[in-house]
């Protein structure tokens, strides 16, 4: 093994395939730096090219790209709240609060510094459990599978709001949303209001960004403000900073590392969702996390981004020894193997191991050059954020436009991405936590899935396998123990009874019951459908409502504040976990924000119906023309050649390079001479 | 304002110079210069996808004008938004073609209500394979034949009701009295595959044979599983003696029946127009569809990525879609019936 682990580096460190290898790099980085795009379009578009390579030139590249996807999307994560890949979401948490403070230099060296190490980890890992893999996988059948899903739900679901209702009802809504349109089974087509669009489900980009990224650059529409006001190092210092954070918490990287390397392995759990373990799990884990997670705490950049390096040795997994790609990129790259005529399975284990292990040094030597290019840049990068924000929002904005319409491509992306800005900015305005809506979504389907698979097969007695027993033990602890403790706590000072007060609304418990009344109108359209079609859904749907309506009845019972006035509950509210960045609006008036939010929103709507009339690219030019000008009289000479420079971008990347089908256009429709025009 | 007036000066040149006398147009002239999008209804990555970009590269020299042919994905609905798109909105001028899933033109018939297309109106353009589906069962679970097939019961992997693992498994039940039962819910043929390997479910179908050859060979020379049942009008030579389902149907009605799964795969991965397009260039794509598939540059491209090039022409799939649009409507209840 140790003879082929060498034999595999003198195969991958030849001139040729070290050139490959690093082209495969560049272009991992910037493609991941683009939301929406990833990795995963690059490979795909590539994978021609490598048709004519050996073998493992052809992995070289292939992997060098996909491993970096995860190091450079950090960058938009960080700078802007704006997740380049799905995988760094919950970077965007702590990274992203990290750069309001000025500290975007640091918190960018951090993620480099720990997506090397987690990634090298990651790559150990695979080398090291290589002889063991396929029976390793051959244990995990699909009630261990389902048994992650659910212990994932609960870790993050109870981990952030201010009551850990909240988080349960939401993730509830979350797995309604991911089950619709047609079930998993019978074909049946749920809450799909009669739209093709629905048929596939809800794509995860467009709610993704929407959730994520459209809150972030609304509030930087309201405060008006620059992203940081100043940096607070020097270039280098902040570097160094980052580097010495990553370095003195190399224990959480390889806890993390190891997380993103075995849920990387298990099929269907794909990397939009290893961020959120691993920082979940560092949120449970390290030291004062409970008050400083959420608030720019470099830990929390660390947690996530050494996992999601990690986990493309994971993916890798699977996919050697099974032909079951463990992600959408990984489906690519076994497009590859059977193009260059390897077949998944124990050969890859036993007489092709040298090419296996070519692959684990590929990932190996690909983070460490991804990440080290990105760490050079990291310090210049972080100035980014000192830039007015009439200069950066309409380019990422128009960014993030072309970047959820990569969904399905369909003009409904467009309106998710609208509806889950505003559901996104509300959630954050209102303190309710957004990460367990898009975990919900993410592992509902495989819940559905498997749950159904699982009873299918082993009746009630799934439930009796070991690894199983372990996760749901766990994950009914994780959803008890907040509520345990406070039980505890009353215990321990003496306190009798339920601390209620007569009940006080507030106007923003109108989104609790708007909540109640959307889950409310599911569930009831869910009696409708076919016997397996509403089995989930009613269960999910009503064990939703439930959480939400306690969580409704102690919002107007239990305020915190109220509590205290009037001398219930002891008058001291229990600290509170929010992983979840907060706004600091800096005492603007509630009107006012209400009013900027409005204009904000305004203006997407702006875009689409501009888009409607006169096509895609056009728009982003004009958009970024009036945006400019009509928010902040920025001066000609800056206006034009950023929007000249952005259209053209999007026009390369986009309609050269991705070649997207626009959907049809009113002008084209007036003057159809015009269409020769990209996207009219 | 003065943009607008810009661009409604240059759509005033442009209306002008575009020569308004489309009718006495050869189909060269016609494409001579233009760009035809080939819409795939997958995303990048799959089967659909990898045939049709290799098509593209290599179909453009053969068409009169050599226009540039632009491989285009547009996912949604197991590739029927495509085929209601290039049914209904598409440019019917020849412009734009489509690659949709082998079994969507006979979705309308199985009343799928996300289909809103009338499938005997398309124009087919051909397909580059044929594909030979199979039902399989792991060695151990001692089903070797139709017979034990019959009188024992197999747990196979399900993908849904409208997959081909379904619909093979229900339809063969219904027709050929065979006991197989779905486990239901699989996210994909490769992950029935891999709960076989850890004995989850014993055996699977619409397992294809070109997917089996690249990926699970190893299970076939190792006598890992036995081959049961063969969907397709014709064996596959590699598979002389696996049983086709044809030949196991007592009756008319058990053959039409099967038919309803056996199409398809004489489907392949079709290419198609929408309907309306002009007849002499729906003639020219037809032939330069053939002419790519017989061009050795493109067998040279085709046997680099692994495709397995076995063509059909454009009238065939016409005739096949035809038979299918001909069943008696008593069996094509059956078949509903039997498949949800």
């Amino acid at each position: 093994m140790v003879e082929s682990l060498i034999d595999a580096f003198f195969l991958v460190i030849q001139f040729e395939r070290l050139i490959y290898l690093a082209a495969g790099v560049m272009l991992g980085l910037m493609l991941g730096i683009l939301p929406g795009v990833g990795g995963v379009a690059g490979m795909a578009l590539l994978l021609p090219f490598t048709f004519g390579m050996d073998p493992i030139a052809a992995f070289a590249f292939m992997l060098g790209l996909s491993a970096v996807a995860a190091t450079s999307d950090t960058i938009p994560a960080v700078l802007f709240g704006v997740p380049g890949t799905q995988a760094s979401q919950a970077t965007v948490i702590d990274g992203h609060a990290m750069a309001r403070k000025g500290e975007a230099g640091r918190a960018l060296s951090a993620a480099y510094v720990s997506s090397v190490i987690g990634g090298l980890f990651g790559a150990f890992l695979l080398a090291l459990a290589i002889p063991v893999l396929r029976p390793i996988m051959l244990y995990i059948g699909s009630p261990e599978l389902l048994a992650a899903s659910i212990f994932g739900i609960s870790m993050v679901a109870v981990l952030a709001g201010s009551s850990p209702l909240r988080g349960l009802g939401i993730a509830g809504f979350g797995i309604m949303l991911s089950m619709i349109g047609s079930d998993p089974q019978g074909g049946d087509l749920r809450w799909t209001m009669g739209t093709v669009y629905l048929y596939d489900g809800l794509p995860l980009l467009p709610i993704a960004l929407g959730l994520f990224a459209l809150p972030e650059l609304a509030d930087l529409a309201i405060r008006r403000v620059a992203i940081a006001s100043k940096t607070k190092h020097e270039v280098r210092e902040g570097m160094l900073q980052g580097a010495r954070d990553a370095l003195r918490n190399w224990w959480l990287i390889l806890r993390c590392g190891g997380i993103g390397a075995a849920l990387g392995a298990m099929p269907g759990l794909g990397s939009s969702v290893i961020d959120w373990f691993a920082y979940g799990y560092a949120a449970r884990s390290v030291k004062g996390a409970r008050d400083s997670f959420g608030t720019g705490d470099v830990r929390g950049v660390i947690a996530p981004e050494s996992a999601n390096n990690a986990s493309t040795s994971g993916a890798l997994v699977p996919t050697i020894a099974f032909g079951v790609p463990g992600s959408a990129s990984m489906a690519i790259l076994l497009g590859a193997f059977l193009i260059h005529g390897l077949q998944p399975g124990p050969a890859m284990l036993t007489t092709n191991l040298a090419i296996t292990y070519s692959m684990v040094w590929s990932v190996a030597i690909a983070n460490i050059l991804g990440a080290g290019i990105c760490f050079a840049l990291s310090g210049q990068m972080a100035r980014i954020a000192t830039l007015r924000y009439t200069l950066i929002m309409p380019m990422i904005l128009s960014i993030v436009y072309l970047g959820a319409f990569q969904g399905n491509r369909d003009w409904g992306d467009l309106f998710a991405l609208l509806a889950f800005g505003v559901l996104g900015w509300v959630m954050k305005s209102l303190h309710w936590p957004r990460p367990p809506l898009i975990l919900g979504f993410v592992l509902g389907a495989i819940i559905e899935r498997y749950l159904f698979i699982s009873i299918a097969r082993y009746s009630w007695e799934w439930l009796l396998r070991p690894a199983v027993i372990v996760l749901l033990l766990l994950a009914v602890v994780m959803v008890l123990r907040p509520f345990i403790g406070e039980i505890i706590e009353r215990r321990r000072t003496g306190e009798k009874g339920l601390p209620f007060h007569a009940p006080v609304l507030h106007v923003t418990d109108l989104f609790t019951l708007l909540l109640i009344a959307g889950v409310g109108w599911m569930v009831v359209e869910a009696t409708g459908f076919a016997d397996k079609a509403r089995l989930a859904p009613l269960s999910v749907g009503f064990a939703s409502l439930a959480f939400l309506v306690v969580s409704f009845t102690n919002q107007i019972l239990r305020r915190p504040g109220r509590g205290a006035a009037i001398g219930v509950g002891g008058g001291k509210a229990r600290k509170e976990v929010h992983l979840d960045l907060v706004e600091d609006y800096r005492g603007l008036p509630v009107g006012k924000i209400v009013l900027r939010a409005g204009v904000f929103f305004g203006w997407m709507l702006v875009f689409m119906a501009s888009m409607a009339l006169i096509g895609l690219i056009p728009t982003v030019f004009f958009f970024i023309v009036a945006y400019m000008r009509l928010e902040n009289r920025e001066p000609w000479k800056l206006v034009l050649p950023i929007a000249l420079g952005t259209t053209l971008f999007i026009y390369v990347v986009f309609d050269v390079f991705l070649t997207i089908p626009w959907p049809a256009t009113l002008l084209g429709r007036l003057v159809p001479a015009l269409q020769v025009l990209p996207s009219i | 304002m003065s943009v607008i007036k810009v661009l409604k000066s240059l759509a005033v040149v442009a209306a002008v110079a575009v020569p308004a006398s489309a009718q006495a147009q050869s189909v060269e002239e016609f494409y001579a210069g233009k760009t035809v999008s080939l819409y795939i209804g997958y995303s990048v990555g799959g089967g659909y996808d990898t045939y049709a970009r290799v098509i593209a590269s290599h179909l453009g020299k053969h068409i009169p004008g050599n226009p540039t042919i632009v491989p285009t994905n547009m996912p949604g609905a197991g590739s029927l938004r495509l085929a209601n798109w290039l049914y209904e909105a598409a440019p019917k001028d020849g412009t734009a073609i489509g690659t949709v899933a082998r079994a969507a033109p006979f979705e309308p018939l199985l009343e799928n209500e996300a289909a809103s297309f009338n499938a005997a109106e398309f124009n087919y353009i051909g397909n580059a394979n044929t594909e030979y589906s199979l039902c399989a069962a792991n060695a151990d679970a001692g089903i070797a034949n139709i017979d034990d097939l019959r009188s024992k019961e197999l747990l196979v992997g399900g993908t849904g009701a409208a997959s081909d693992p379904n619909k093979q498994a229900n339809i063969a039940n219904a027709a050929l009295g065979t006991n197989m039962t779905i486990i239901d819910g699989y996210p994909g043929g490769n992950d029935i595959t891999l709960a076989m390997e850890r004995g989850e479910v014993m055996g699977r179908c619409g397992w294809s044979w070109s997917t089996i050859k690249a990926t699970k060979w190893d299970m076939i020379e190792q006598g890992q599983v036995n081959l049961l049942l063969q969907f397709a009008n014709t064996p596959h030579p590699d598979l002389a003696d696996v049983p086709l389902v044809a030949e196991l149907a007592d009756t008319d009605e058990q053959r039409a029946m099967l038919n309803f799964i056996v199409a398809p795969q004489e489907m392949g991965r079709p290419y198609i127009a929408p309907p309306g397009v002009p007849q002499d260039r729906v003639d020219a794509l037809r032939q330069a569809f053939m002419d790519t598939m017989a061009d050795p540059e493109f067998l040279a491209a085709a046997t680099e990525a692994g495709l397995e090039i076995t063509p059909s022409s454009g009238e065939t799939l016409q005739e096949i879609v035809a038979s299918v649009f001909a069943t008696d409507p008593a069996i094509i209840a059956k078949v509903i019936e039997a498949t949800n």
